[in-house]
């Protein structure tokens, strides 16, 4: 809900109900509340679509009330027998002839000038890995595997720190096009990718992962995604043709690394 | 005059003869250029000598003709009717022969009743009004009868292979039929022709048998349409093992019940658009008063059996459902799951019509302006319900109004694409039908019973009571899972039922005797009324149209569902804007002719003609 | 200027029909073909059986009506996103074929917990997929998590494919105390492998 949006219409309302208006105006100022109510009335937006079924409703509805009692039907077309008869109206009647037909041009014109859109397909944001993949003919295992390097951090600082070092020199010269400079998803060639690349410091992400996973998706890349959820259009390469299995393990740790963030820990299934 | 007369003639021969000579030049034309062609010397074949050409076509002559009683016999599988192809043909055909059957059965029933009423009471005017229903009985039944006739030819020529084997389960059952036919005929017109020849409760039975004999015909003709929904009986390849089941299968009984009652709504309906035409036409103020009145009772029955027939529904749907779930998948997920957005925006028209028409009504009692100011509430409820129920499943959006969203469905939106919003509101618009009606019923009279008050309110409190708790379980159902939120509709329509039984009965007990406020002025209701309800038939025949498509149109490319397979060009399921051309097509041709049965029932009131008076 | 009383109610009559008629145009267009009877060759590969099996499940299958892949939430049915890494372990003793297997024809017969049975036995009318059809369809079900196995010539319990009938006994799977009716005509359906998808029973029936 839009708080502000749905207080100024009550206030409005308030205010005619207070003043009394004639049920013409009432009539116009409910057709007019309700397609600004739905209009803007929600902070997520309703569809075109779902808002003409509406409007269509709340017209039908608007017409039949107006018309339900002769008394109504009297309140409602006196005002508009004065605007058409009385001579002072003549300015405001003229307008009106006017502007229906504007209106429904302007409408034709808003309705025609809408920006090209792409066509819309549903992707899946998390693609399945699957339980195992095979690296420059090793079996590897996403369900159960673990980064091998990353024991090191506790047993061998020292040696962890270099195969970090290692992955930060394999990050920025492979990946830093794509991914940026602070791995923010940003690279210079952005622009041209629809989806666009991961951003690994929006702080959420790769802590829902686990290093395996990073590890599938680096190896195998657009072409290595499933083809279920598709289509996918990813232009991430398959860096196994380019890249040692060591170097992709250890640009998996620098990733964490730089962004400060721990690799989701694997989930102890009850069998 | 004798000049009027030829200059008349003239006007008639001049196009005549022209086309009689244009006939005669290409008759000479076309047998002068043949002769021409075929014998080029002009001399007669006899004395010509036989040269190789002439030989040669008698030779080709001779081997068409052997080829000719040569040919195979081949047993067609479909045939192709021209231009718009087997199945719009079929389609419209039985839709138009259903439409006119609808109203040939519901008439009877309640003329019968308003026939009944007058007897019992003794109003000479409920008479009147049964018999001016039953006016439009004669003709409707032939254009029936012609409709069934045409139908059965199309099937037989269209269809030969599947109607066959439909026969070859059903044989048995055409006799009867054919025999129920007759007896309907019997009935119908003794029914007609003797009204206010016999004695009243010799007529009233006539009238019960045609009644029965009308309901028969058509559970008949309900066990051939269902079996191919849900076939029963058979063997795996199709062969008959039981004829029992295979007319008592699993959609047989919710659908003679649906029919049964949508008949009636749509009949009331019907009658109710020829009294408007009638008041339309009127030029009295007492034609104008019986035809209002006409109307409103018209309009009484058509919504009095609409309001159950959501429920009916609901029981053909479990039943569907119950037989196969691809078939009850198919028609609430796949294909059709639009088509019921459809069908929400024309129940959403005809309950807000209904509604218009009575508050409309209450301008012809004096003194019924207190009741006005709750219009306003009614319409409240009504048009929040229609948009809850016009509101779609899976939204069409572009993809910016998806980005905007935050997904494909709307976050608060989402919540009223399901089941449970949907069917809440249904109850809720019934609701308020009802208590439109109550409304109505209490302008121009008050209660002068001792219990008046408290009678009131324990009125309002039920109606009260069974709103909220219908709500409730609409809310309730957000919270449980799917086969728990399936069973919930029970309780809300036992409730929404209970309330509408239980607050009838009070009432009948509430007004006994009332002291009159205001006199009921019949005919003095706007123009707009009768349009209204001219709208509500349309309307009416237009879901007939769409919802007999679904029924058909389920079973996809079968011709009997998962037996019969349909191999004809036409197995696809079109879209719904072709189906939904092709029902207003239908729907148009249904008004034309039901236009021309109005007619010639209108005719009866007209004075005869005699010769002379016109020319002096 | 009066408008004639037929001409008013015809006008009436004509614009009501014709706003349903245009409700009718506004809501998604969609033509359903009937399925395509596509032979299934019997030289296909493992790949190929992959990609017919997926068409067969979006077509003529129909499973997507109820089935979804990677999708959370409430669901009428269960997801099959990354099912193939839970067949093999589902029902002990029955491999990951098998159990695609078993729940294709006699689905009832174990139901995912959570869920309602529900689902139709897919070898019969009205879906009525042939025996190879659902070789295809347990190809593709295997790349949902795992990896294609299967061939034409993989029988399990309930499909002895031609080739393979004297190796078929020492399958460990097949029981063949606890063979269901829907296995009995094996050896009619089975000897033509190039047999169109459904030919066997709906064609048939069809020329009744």
């Amino acid at each position: 809900m839009n708080i502000p949006v749905v207080l100024a219409i009550l206030v409005v309302f308030a205010f005619l109900a207070f003043r009394k208006a004639n049920l013409f105006i009432l009539a116009l100022a409910w057709w007019i509340g309700a397609f600004v109510f739905f209009r803007f009335g929600f902070t997520a937006p309703i569809p075109a679509s779902v808002i003409s079924i509406y409007m269509g409703i709340v017209s039908l509805a608007t017409l039949a009330f107006v018309s339900s009692s002769e008394q109504r039907r009297e309140e409602v077309s006196r005002p508009l027998l004065r605007l058409m008869t009385e001579k002072r109206f003549a300015p405001l009647l003229a307008a009106t002839i006017i502007a229906i037909p504007a209106l429904a041009a302007a409408n034709v014109y808003v309705q025609m000038n809408v920006p090209i859109e792409p066509p819309f397909f549903p992707r899946t944001i998390h693609p399945a890995s699957p339980p195992e993949i095979t690296v420059h003919e090793k079996k590897i295992s996403i369900d159960l595997g673990d980064n091998p390097f990353r024991e090191l951090e506790k047993s061998n600082p020292q040696e962890f720190r270099q195969h970090v070092e290692n992955g930060r020199r394999v990050y920025y010269q492979n990946c830093v096009f794509c991914h940026g400079d602070n791995l923010a998803g940003n690279g210079m060639f952005v622009h041209g990718l629809d989806p666009i690349p991961t951003n690994f410091a929006d702080g959420d992400t790769i802590a829902n992962l686990r290093e395996t996973f990073l590890f599938w998706r680096a190896s195998k890349g657009g072409p290595g995604l499933p083809e279920e959820g598709g289509p996918w259009n990813s232009a991430m390469p398959a860096w196994e043709k380019i890249l040692k299995e060591d170097e992709i393990w250890d640009a998996v740790l620098f990733l964490y690394e730089f962004t400060g963030e721990r690799p989701r820990a694997r989930e102890e299934h009850a069998q | 005059m004798n000049g009027v007369r030829s200059k008349q003639l003239l006007f008639v021969l001049g196009p005549l003869t022209g086309l009689v000579m244009f006939g005669a030049v290409i008759i000479v034309a076309t047998f002068l250029t043949n002769r021409e062609y075929r014998e080029p010397d002009r001399a007669p074949i006899a004395i010509v000598d036989p040269t190789p050409r002439a030989s040669g076509l008698a030779d080709e002559a001779a081997a068409a003709d052997a080829a000719a009683k040569a040919k195979p016999y081949v047993e067609a599988e479909y045939r192709r009717f021209p231009v718009v192809g087997s199945r719009v043909a079929i389609w419209a055909v039985a839709q138009l022969h259903l439409l006119f059957a609808a109203f040939v059965l519901a008439v009877p029933i309640f003329a019968l009743i308003i026939e009944v009423i007058g007897y019992k009471t003794g109003d000479k005017r409920y008479d009147r009004l049964a018999h001016e229903f039953s006016k439009l009985l004669s003709v409707s039944f032939s254009l029936t009868a012609t409709f069934g006739a045409f139908l059965t030819f199309m099937l037989i020529a269209l269809y030969p292979k599947f109607t066959n084997y439909l026969m070859s389960v059903f044989s048995p059952t055409f006799l009867p039929y054919v025999l129920l036919f007759f007896a309907e005929a019997f009935f119908l017109y003794t029914y007609y022709y003797g009204w206010g020849k016999f004695h009243p409760l010799v007529h009233i039975a006539l009238g019960a048998g045609l009644n029965l004999v009308g309901t028969g015909i058509m559970l008949i003709a309900n066990s051939w349409l269902t079996f191919m929904m849900s076939p029963r009986g058979i063997s795996d390849s199709g062969a008959l093992i039981s004829l029992e089941d295979a007319i008592n299968n699993y959609t047989w009984m919710p659908i003679n019940v649906h029919r049964i009652i949508a008949n009636v709504a749509f009949g009331g309906s019907v009658a109710a658009a020829y009294a408007a035409f009638k008041f339309l036409a009127a030029d009295t103020d007492e034609e104008r008063a019986h035809y209002d009145w006409m109307g409103y009772i018209g309009n009484f029955v058509a919504i009095i059996s609409f309001l159950p027939l959501p429920f009916a529904g609901y029981w053909l749907a479990k039943e569907i459902y119950a037989y196969s779930q691809t078939l009850g998948l198919t028609m609430m997920g796949g294909a059709f799951s639009w088509l019921f957005i459809i069908q929400a925006v024309l129940i959403g028209n005809l309950f807000l019509g209904a509604n218009y028409y009575l508050w409309l009504g209450m301008g012809r009692v004096e003194g019924a302006q207190p009741f006005q100011r709750f219009v306003k509430y009614l319409l409240v409820a009504i048009v929040l319900c229609f948009m809850i129920w016009a509101t779609p499943r899976s939204i069409i959006a572009t993809v910016s109004e998806i980005r905007a969203m935050g997904g494909s469905t709307h976050p608060i939106l989402g919540f009223f694409g399901v089941m449970s919003a949907k069917n809440t509101a249904v109850n809720i618009l019934i609701l308020t039908t009802f208590m439109s009606f109550l409304l109505y019923r209490r302008t121009g009279r008050t209660a002068t019973v001792s219990w008046a008050k408290t009678g009131q309110a324990v009125q309002l409190l039920i109606f009260g009571a069974a709103a909220v708790f219908v709500i409730f379980l609409g809310v309730y159902g957000y919270f449980v899972e799917a086969s728990v939120r399936i069973g919930l509709s029970v309780p809300q329509v036992s409730s929404v039922l209970f309330a509408m039984v239980s607050i009838s009965v009070i009432d009948i007990f509430l007004f006994r005797r009332p002291k009159l406020t205001g006199e009921v002025r019949w005919g003095r209701i706007p123009a707009i009324s009768q349009y209204v309800l001219i709208f509500i038939a349309v309307t009416f025949t237009w879901l007939m149209g769409l919802m007999g498509y679904v029924r058909s149109g389920l079973r996809q490319h079968w011709h009997v569902y998962g037996v019969i397979r349909d191999t004809s060009p036409d197995a696809f399921t079109p879209t719904l804007g072709f189906a939904t051309q092709v029902v207003s097509v239908t729907v148009l041709l249904f008004f034309v002719l039901i236009g021309f049965v109005f007619w010639l029932a209108s005719l009866h009131d007209r004075p005869d003609f005699e010769a002379g008076t016109k020319a002096s | 200027m009066t408008i004639p009383l037929p001409a008013r109610i015809g006008l009436l009559v004509v614009l009501t029909t014709g706003f349903y008629t245009y409700v009718g145009q506004l809501v998604p267009q969609k033509e359903v073909q009937p399925p395509q009877e596509t032979a299934i060759r019997a030289d296909l590969t493992t790949a190929d059986m992959v990609t017919v099996g997926r068409q067969i499940m979006e077509g003529k299958g129909l499973c997507f009506t109820c089935h979804t892949i990677g999708k959370s939430g409430v669901l009428r049915f269960p997801d099959l996103d990354g099912v193939a890494s839970r067949a093999a372990t589902r029902e002990p003793g029955l491999s990951d074929v098998e159990y695609f297997a078993k729940s294709i024809y006699a689905p009832d017969s174990f139901i995912v917990p959570g869920f309602n049975p529900g689902m139709p036995v897919i070898n019969k009318p009205p879906i009525g997929l042939t025996d190879q059809e659902i070789l295809c369809v347990i190809a593709y079900l295997q790349t949902l998590g795992g990896t294609a196995t299967v061939t034409l010539q993989t029988s399990h319990r309930y499909y002895t494919a031609p080739g393979a009938i004297p190796p078929a006994p020492p399958d460990e799977k097949a029981e063949p105390g606890e063979k269901l009716p829907l296995t009995l005509p094996p050896a009619q359906k089975g000897e033509t492998p190039k047999a169109p998808a459904a030919g066997p029973t709906p064609g048939k029936k069809g020329e009744v």
